[in-house]
């Protein structure tokens, strides 16, 4: 049933207007002229918490303790209401006493008697404070996401461009951009996960996928649960990236029958993250005398993104890395 | 004399690439830098004739350094992502230009120009 159904039949007979407004499924009042609750629906006692006796014939603005005596409310009855015959889902805001503070989308109507002139008021209430608290959590989540997009975007278009193309044809370049790339994918698909809480663990499995058809190249040994912001997990996901390539292209993983172990631990304080890369059984290693923007990346990931420090030895056995970040810095989102 | 431009941007690709792209059109780059005690500590040493921000630097906000810049009359504009970041990062960075993120090359090479006159 909607207003003009129930405006006709109130028109036409109040003791079947009466039980209508009873079966009305939003919380609903029907005023006299002194503004007198003549009537209230089921909805409405359970919705504000207030029983029959205490709400029929009482005047709106006493009921409860005064609680409807609201200034939003008093100014769309007395002002809005007299120059209009209808005013659908005016705003109120308003701190009712048992049910804490509450918005609500107001709709009124006022019916005029055919034979006496006098005329009678209905008022619905829609509580929309739920919905408005979800609609701005969504709004919040939304911008976050774009502002993350926009990072990652910026990011990968930074790394496409300082990529190096000196000395290398389309193919070498695309393939060194791509891994680049699936190394940032691999550290967003795992910061958009779970509350955007990466688990270290599930990031090297990640980022060593491409490794595994020799499950003997690349050892991860299991280690405590560390979670992961998703900053710190893009720059170990590149950081790891890179120790990767470099292994394939000049270490362990050059060779078959070469291997990397990867480990790690946290101190007791739970404050510094011990990531540990051991090379074995591949070429003789020399520290290198250039550096690429591979090796810029992974140390400005590790001191510039991550605040962390970095060893390298260059063991006639094989690169051995020892990567030190600091852990639980409380960070802004992005 | 050459221009001189301060860099406070925490992600570090983001950050090099600033770099090569202003070096490689004439600026003096100082930093980049990738928080704010970072920042506040190489403009008591120089003032740029101009700052680009990041505006959210991970665990903390740009602010104290466009305060600082404002003070010594230094302009600046904004990298962000945002598009208020006046809302995020407050009042004093209402009126800067923003170039976004990512920056289009062009524009934020005419935005600093403009910005240092």
């Amino acid at each position: 049933m909607n207003m003009e159904d129930l405006y006709r039949v109130l028109r036409t007979s109040h003791v079947q207007a009466q039980g209508i407004v009873d079966t009305v499924a939003y919380p609903l009042l029907v005023l006299d002229e002194s503004l007198c609750v003549q009537a209230a629906s089921l909805s409405f006692f359970r919705t504000f918490k207030v029983d029959r006796y205490e709400t029929i014939g009482q005047p709106l603005y006493e009921l409860g303790n005064g609680q409807w005596n609201i200034p939003d409310l008093r100014i769309l009855l007395s002002d809005v209401i007299p120059r209009a015959t209808a005013v659908i889902n005016y705003e109120v805001e308003h701190d009712f006493p048992n049910l804490g503070r509450r918005r609500m989308l107001v709709t009124a109507r006022t019916l005029h008697h055919p034979d006496n002139g006098s005329h009678r008021m209905l008022l619905t209430f829609g509580d929309v404070t739920e919905r408005c608290r979800r609609d701005s959590a969504r709004d919040m989540l939304v911008s976050e996401l774009r502002h993350r997009m926009k990072n990652v975007l910026a990011v990968a278009q930074s790394i496409a461009r300082q990529t190096a193309t000196k000395g290398r044809s389309a193919e070498q370049y695309r393939d060194d951009f791509l891994g680049r790339f699936g190394a940032l994918i691999a550290a967003q698909d795992l910061a958009f996960a779970d509350q955007g809480e990466g688990d270290l663990a599930t990031l090297i499995e990640r980022v060593f996928a491409p490794y595994t058809a020799n499950p003997d190249a690349v050892v991860i040994e299991p280690g405590a649960a560390v979670e992961l912001s998703p900053r710190e997990t893009m720059a170990l996901s590149l950081i790891l990236h890179e120790m990767g390539t470099n292994a394939a292209k000049y270490g362990a993983l050059s060779e078959s029958g070469g291997q990397v172990r990867i480990s790690w631990q946290v101190d007791d304080a739970n404050t510094e993250l011990h990531l540990k890369w051991t090379e074995r059984g591949g070429p003789t290693v020399k520290a290198p005398t250039t550096t690429g923007y591979g090796t810029e990346l992974i140390q400005s990931a590790v001191s510039y993104n991550l605040q962390g420090r970095m060893e390298q030895n260059y063991a006639a056995t094989g690169l051995e890395s020892e990567i030190v970040i600091p852990l639980g810095r409380t960070s802004l989102p992005g | 004399m050459q221009k001189t431009v301060l860099v406070v941007e925490d992600e570090f690709t983001i950050a090099m690439d600033l770099q090569n792209m202003l070096e490689t059109h004439d600026w003096r780059v100082i930093g980049p830098v990738a928080n704010v005690q970072g920042a506040l500590r190489l403009l008591e040493k120089e003032l740029p004739s101009v700052a680009l921000l990041d505006v959210n630097l991970g665990n903390e906000l740009v602010t104290p350094v466009a305060k600082f810049l404002k003070r010594h009359d230094v302009p600046f504009a904004l990298a962000s992502a945002y598009e208020k970041a006046e809302q995020i990062g407050g009042n004093i960075l209402a009126g800067a230009p923003n170039v976004g993120k990512p920056a289009v090359e062009r524009s934020l090479l005419a935005t600093l120009n403009r910005l240092v006159g």
